[in-house]
């Protein structure tokens, strides 16, 4: 029987959005349920602004849910200290931002912080990041390699959960194909639980996986 | 005599000035800065008469309201931020008061009114200005950066962490003026002790000795008090869970 990874009851949340100078109340996620098991991947779908960016941030706490009930492993996440589950439950931005220094000083951020036992050599190899690439400013890099260090990075943090929030829509096609099979790759490799968001039905057909569409704030079979 | 003469002067600067500032909109502004400006400073030349004859714990509480009022005024440029008065004020009192006390520990100045409220309210109103720059520039940081900071924290990093660099941007911005100034000292301009201590008749060579004295401490106090400010106003733009706040700019 497959164990259930994370699980989402009842979520809902709003947004203030800010139209004509006044702050509008948008209601983004309404009673939403989710379940998903370890190891597996779900890609979501759905409009600009239906919320698929807000139920990733409510899975990692960058934002917090208005009401209902987020488990990880079936232990509330607001038991966990915050830091804690965002190291447990990595996130890849749709644009990439590198920090300061060189690729090697991003890569080594989480280890650093978490005291993690992965490699510099073995992220950059399983990310495809080649090794003369490693003392070079990562912000001087192209837009594919810096989302390639941002996966890099996340993964020293040895997560069993990642949030990937339009990770390739920034870049060409060429390069989001690269990204695009060395996630599915790492997933398998790692086994690694992976809520996938994209806006493209053609990308959510090659990733594979289960298929949901967010629509009217809820989930449903794409 | 001399008084009559200077504040006449005065006056009669501010009504020019005004007019002249009308067709840019702001005269009735420069009249009102000008007369206010005019009244605060015969007030506090009243109340150092006053002080003169009273026990040095009346300065020292006169320097208090200067630097509430001045916590105020930094607290306000801050958009009134949470606990974000009595942080602001007790920055701005804590660094005044590090750089106030050396001067009369160590015999530059004897301890008297006429000495402890110049000096004090010289460094509170530079603690003061450094720190509303930097606390209004630090607020800019981390909404302009809002992505940044959110990749740290979602990394799990401290919010401490995660607005490093905001911070360190927000201090910098801040002592840019003090540091041009520093490096300009007497070749651009003479400053305000060297010159009212030139003008009462002093050495120059003692002028010069006290005036940089106390343009290093008010660099020191900005510094000081910007830098607790800052770190200790840093919680407010984040919720218990470490998540920035919503109205830090706009949410992915």
């Amino acid at each position: 029987m497959n164990q259930v990874h994370l699980e989402l009851k009842n979520v809902s949340k709003a947004v203030f959005r800010r139209v004509n100078n006044t702050r509008v109340r948008t209601q983004i996620l309404s009673s939403l349920d989710l379940k998903v098991n370890k190891g597996e991947l779900v890609t979501i779908m759905g409009a600009s602004g239906s919320g698929k960016s807000t139920l990733l941030r409510l899975v990692n706490r960058l934002s917090e849910a208005d009401s209902g009930i987020i488990l990880l492993n079936g232990n509330d996440i607001r038991s966990h200290v915050p830091m804690e589950l965002r190291r447990r439950i990595g996130m890849v931005f749709q644009v990439p931002v590198t920090f300061k220094g060189s690729v090697r000083d991003n890569l080594v951020f989480g280890i650093k912080l978490w005291g993690g036992n992965t490699g510099i050599e073995t992220l950059s190899r399983d990310t495809g990041i080649p090794e003369d690439l490693l003392d070079a400013d990562a912000g001087q890099l192209s837009t594919g390699e810096k989302q390639r260090v941002s996966i890099a990075r996340a993964l020293g943090n040895q997560p069993e959960i990642l949030l990937l929030d339009e990770p390739t829509s920034s870049l060409d096609a060429v390069s989001a194909q690269r990204i695009e099979m060395l996630l599915l790759g790492l997933q398998k490799e790692r086994d690694l639980t992976i809520l996938w968001v994209t806006h493209e039905n053609e990308q959510a057909e090659r990733i594979g996986g289960r298929r949901l569409i967010l629509r009217d704030g809820r989930l449903d079979h794409a | 005599m001399l008084e009559v003469l200077a504040i006449t002067f005065t006056v009669f600067l501010v009504i020019l000035s005004a007019a002249y500032a009308r067709r840019f909109g702001i005269g009735k502004e420069i009249l009102l800065a000008g007369t206010r400006a005019l009244v605060q400073i015969l007030m506090l030349a009243s109340i150092i008469l006053i002080l003169f004859r009273k026990p040095l714990f009346w300065s020292f509480l006169v320097l208090m309201m200067m630097a509430a009022i001045a916590g105020h005024t930094t607290y306000s440029r801050s958009g009134k931020l949470e606990m974000g008065l009595p942080v602001a004020f007790v920055s701005i009192t804590i660094a005044s008061l590090l750089l106030l006390i050396p001067f009369f520990l160590v015999g530059i100045f004897p301890p008297e009114a006429r000495y402890i409220v110049p000096t004090g309210s010289i460094l509170i109103g530079n603690a003061m200005n450094v720190s509303s720059l930097a606390i209004d520039r630090y607020k800019g940081e981390i909404k302009n950066r809002r992505a940044e900071v959110e990749t740290y924290l979602a990394l799990g990093a401290r919010p401490e962490i995660a607005v490093k660099a905001c911070l360190k941007q927000g201090i910098l911005s801040a002592l840019i003026p003090s540091i041009d100034n520093m490096k300009n000292l007497g070749i651009v301009w003479i400053p305000g002790v060297m010159t009212g201590m030139l003008l009462g008749g002093a050495d120059p060579m003692e002028a010069a000795s006290i005036q940089i004295a106390i343009f290093t401490s008010i660099f020191a106090t900005g510094m000081i008090a910007s830098g607790l400010l800052l770190h200790f106003s840093t919680d407010s733009f984040f919720t218990k869970a470490a998540q920035l706040k919503e109205d830090m700019g706009q949410e992915l």
